[in-house]
């Protein structure tokens, strides 16, 4: 099972464009041996959660920085249990003011990183994704 | 005291100098001297106000009068960013600094299904002449310097709604002081936005309608600057942001002289952004490189006449990415250090950030202490009395002439590629510049480059942002789409697809029409924004949405 790389979507939501910490991500989780399937600006929730069933990945990765997260992340967790990818591991990185690390968390993120070190979301999805999809 | 303690006490005496480098890589001696310079002081520095301007464009600098204090603003509908404009007023800002939400930044009016959620969260919400008269309201437009700031292939709907409003209100555009960013170009570089709402021909043509239109008629506004603060924000060197700069400002250049204008009867009223990161000595450096650069660059490559047109004139925008989300009030401190560098290397109009830069868009609090950071600048740290202080000091001085040939080396490499346009099609830039981020993010991993409170001298984080969160009101969306349907549903259909089809066919016209005047007239039959910039997308063979989702509603019976 080791061999099959851990696969992880990095995305953007809505119009929300500043994009280098996405691409910071990709490069890292790829060092680290992952597949990322990194998406273009300007996805709709709908189509995160199309992107991500059809490319099975195991991790659902939102770069936020333009502060829509707290109006678009229930849109988001919605269109992820319409889709039926409620055992996909669900993380974001980006900007956040940290009073909303937990309202994310209840709005079922599970877990939020900001301007961390790759190695803190590294050790996260490793320890984390295979338990999510067989839970 | 512990045996641990006792070791970090003494590993932190022992601690010493560690990155030999200037913020962007320049590779430093221990100490400099006369041997490091070549300068000839008449033919490479002159007193300030002289060529090359080198030292400053004024013989008397900040004495004549202090550098422009702003403080961008925009947050959800426009009477409340109008609100804010009175708070910042009180605070002591010297001129009005508007930015529109990201909505408009796309070029997409707030009832767009993409703009659910987003209205109003990260600038002001502008889709109508209506909403210009809300943002407006009560400010007396002919005595406050405005810079509005609304994204790309917008920026001539925005200065139009402005200029439209002066005409409204019996005053003459001439009348008419600040300036429009009028950028678009620069935007291929700041995330996939560039290329997909703002197409590159489209950028060029609407940008030298403004600056033609401005030269025409409004003798005291600016008619944009080329956007090297945004550019830089991707991590590229100092000496690569002046580069770009200039790439992106020759652009434009190259446009307005290819209409027909003369470069100084344009060039006097346009302006660089440029950024100042947290390393004092470096981006002081870059602002006087940069002034000596451009003065030989227009007499030499454009035969430049005036001395205005040689002068460059700057505003500077505290460096956003050099602030970061750990311990975010030492943010405080590396925003003092920055604005110092602005104000020794001579800006003329200063942004501060705020220390929740990377939290959200500033509360009122933490705007007023980046505003405080630059009064105190002002009439307590003794930078304002002085002409470029740093003038003669050996490092500097050999830091401006490194910086000014390593940008010059690039501003050829760019040239020899073709120029800006060419460059930013191939994606040479862009490469270079994601190169920049890895290589940045690689160093701070490594601990080679040491940030205070992200990889080293860390704490467990608080759960609570110091001096709290600014929020977005709820109502913002409701109330901006209410008023937008309101227009839609009351405004007179005759008269708006008259404004509609003549502007269509004068964009069809393709270079020979100057669309301000029928956008000011689609604007007054409540034409939209997005409307507006729809039927001239349309007109240049793009989709009439910029995301590709609405329909040409003009089209057809209707
Ligand atoms: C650089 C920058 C820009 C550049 C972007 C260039 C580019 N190509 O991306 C430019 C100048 C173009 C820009 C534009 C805008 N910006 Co800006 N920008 C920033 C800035 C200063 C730094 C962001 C950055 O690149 N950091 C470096 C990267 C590497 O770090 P990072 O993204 O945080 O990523 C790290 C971690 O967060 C994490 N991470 C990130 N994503 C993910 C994802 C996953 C899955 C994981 C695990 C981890 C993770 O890992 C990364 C590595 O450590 C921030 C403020 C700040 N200091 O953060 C504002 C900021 C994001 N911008 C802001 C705004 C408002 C805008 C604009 C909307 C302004 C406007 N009205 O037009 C426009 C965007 C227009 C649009 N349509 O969206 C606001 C957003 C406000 C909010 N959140 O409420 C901010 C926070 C500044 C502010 N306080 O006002 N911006």
């Amino acid at each position: 099972m080791a061999d099959i790389p851990i696969k992880v979507l990095i995305t953007k939501l809505g119009l929300d464009t500043p994009d280098r910490g996405a691409m910071v991500v990709a490069h890292a989780l790829r060092q680290a041996g992952m597949e990322v399937v990194l998406l273009d600006t300007f996805q709709t929730p709908e189509a995160i959660v199309d992107a991500a069933a059809q490319e099975d990945v195991d991790v659902i990765g939102v770069s936020c920085l333009s502060g829509e997260h707290l109006r678009l992340t229930p849109r988001l967790m919605q269109a992820i249990a319409d889709g039926g990818l409620t055992d996909r591991l669900v993380i974001y990185g980006g900007i956040f003011p940290r009073e909303d690390i937990a309202v994310l968390k209840e709005m079922g993120v599970d877990n939020v990183f900001m301007g961390s070190l790759s190695g803190e979301f590294i050790d996260y999805i490793e320890q984390n994704h295979a338990a999510k999809r067989s839970a | 005291m512990s045996k641990i303690e006792t070791e970090r006490l003494s590993q932190a005496y022992k601690e010493k100098a560690k990155r030999l480098k200037t913020w962007s890589g320049i590779e430093l001696e221990p100490a400099y001297g006369p041997r490091n310079g070549g300068t000839d002081y008449a033919a490479d520095l002159g007193d300030p106000g002289q060529p090359p301007y080198t030292r400053g464009i004024h013989k008397n600098m900040y004495r004549g009068r202090l550098w422009t204090r702003r403080a961008v603003v925009g947050h959800g509908a426009p009477e409340e960013t109008n609100a804010r404009f009175k708070t910042q007023i009180e605070q002591g800002v010297a001129g009005l600094d508007v930015i529109t939400d990201t909505p408009s930044m796309v070029g997409l009016d707030a009832d767009h299904p993409m703009a659910e959620g987003e209205i109003g969260i990260c600038g002001v919400s502008i889709s109508s002449l209506e909403d210009m008269e809300l943002l407006m309201a009560g400010v007396p437009i002919e005595k406050v310097s405005t810079v509005l700031l609304p994204g790309g292939t917008q920026c001539p709907v925005v200065f139009a709604a402005y200029v439209a409003l002066a005409q409204d209100r019996g005053l003459k555009p001439s009348q008419l002081r600040g300036t429009i960013s009028n950028n678009p170009l620069h935007l291929y570089f700041c995330g996939p936005v560039g290329k997909i709402t703002n197409p590159m021909d489209l950028s060029l043509k609407l940008s030298v309608d403004i600056i033609e239109y401005c030269t025409l008629n409004m003798p005291q506004f600016h008619s944009g600057y080329s956007n090297a603060y945004d550019m830089r924000e991707s991590r590229i060197g100092a000496a690569q942001e002046i580069a770009v700069g200039f790439a992106e400002e020759m652009a434009y250049i190259d446009g307005a002289l290819a209409r027909g204008l003369d470069i100084d009867d344009f060039e006097p009223r346009r302006s660089m952004y440029f950024s100042a990161h947290t390393d004092i000595f470096e981006e002081a450096a870059k602002l006087r490189a940069a002034r000596r650069m451009w003065a030989r660059l227009m007499t030499e490559k454009y035969g430049a006449k005036k001395e205005a047109t040689r002068q460059l004139r700057f505003g500077v925008h505290t460096g956003g990415s050099s602030l970061f989300p750990q311990q975010p009030l030492n943010n405080v401190v590396r925003v003092a250090y920055q604005a110092l560098a602005a104000v020794m290397g001579g800006a003329q109009s200063l942004h501060c950030c705020s220390y929740d830069e990377p939290v959200a868009i500033p509360t009122e609090g933490a705007q007023q202490i980046a505003l405080r950071t630059q009064q105190i600048l002002a009439h307590e740290a003794g930078a304002a009395n002085v002409a470029d202080p740093l003038g003669g000091s050996y490092y500097v001085e050999a830091l401006t002439d490194q910086l000014e040939a390593a940008a010059g080396e690039f501003l050829d490499e760019i040239d020899q590629r073709g120029g800006f346009l060419a460059v930013a099609e191939t994606g040479w830039l862009q490469a270079k510049m994601d190169e920049a981020t890895l290589n940045f993010q690689a160093e701070v991993e490594a601990g080679e480059r040491v940030l205070v409170g992200v990889n080293a001298y860390t704490t467990e984080e608080e759960d609570l942002t110091p001096g709290g969160v600014f929020r977005v009101s709820d109502q913002a969306e409701r109330l901006v789409i209410e008023r937008l349907q309101r227009l839609r549903a009351t405004r007179d259909e005759g008269k708006l697809r008259t404004a509609i089809e003549a502007l269509a066919q004068k964009a069809a016209a393709g270079q020979s029409e100057n669309l301000i005047p029928a956008i000011i007239d689609a604007l007054r039959a409540k034409a939209t924004k997005a409307e507006i910039g729809g039927v001239i997308r349309q007109a240049f063979g793009y989709s009439y949405d910029p995301l590709g989702m609405l329909e040409n509603p003009f089209e057809g019976n209707g």
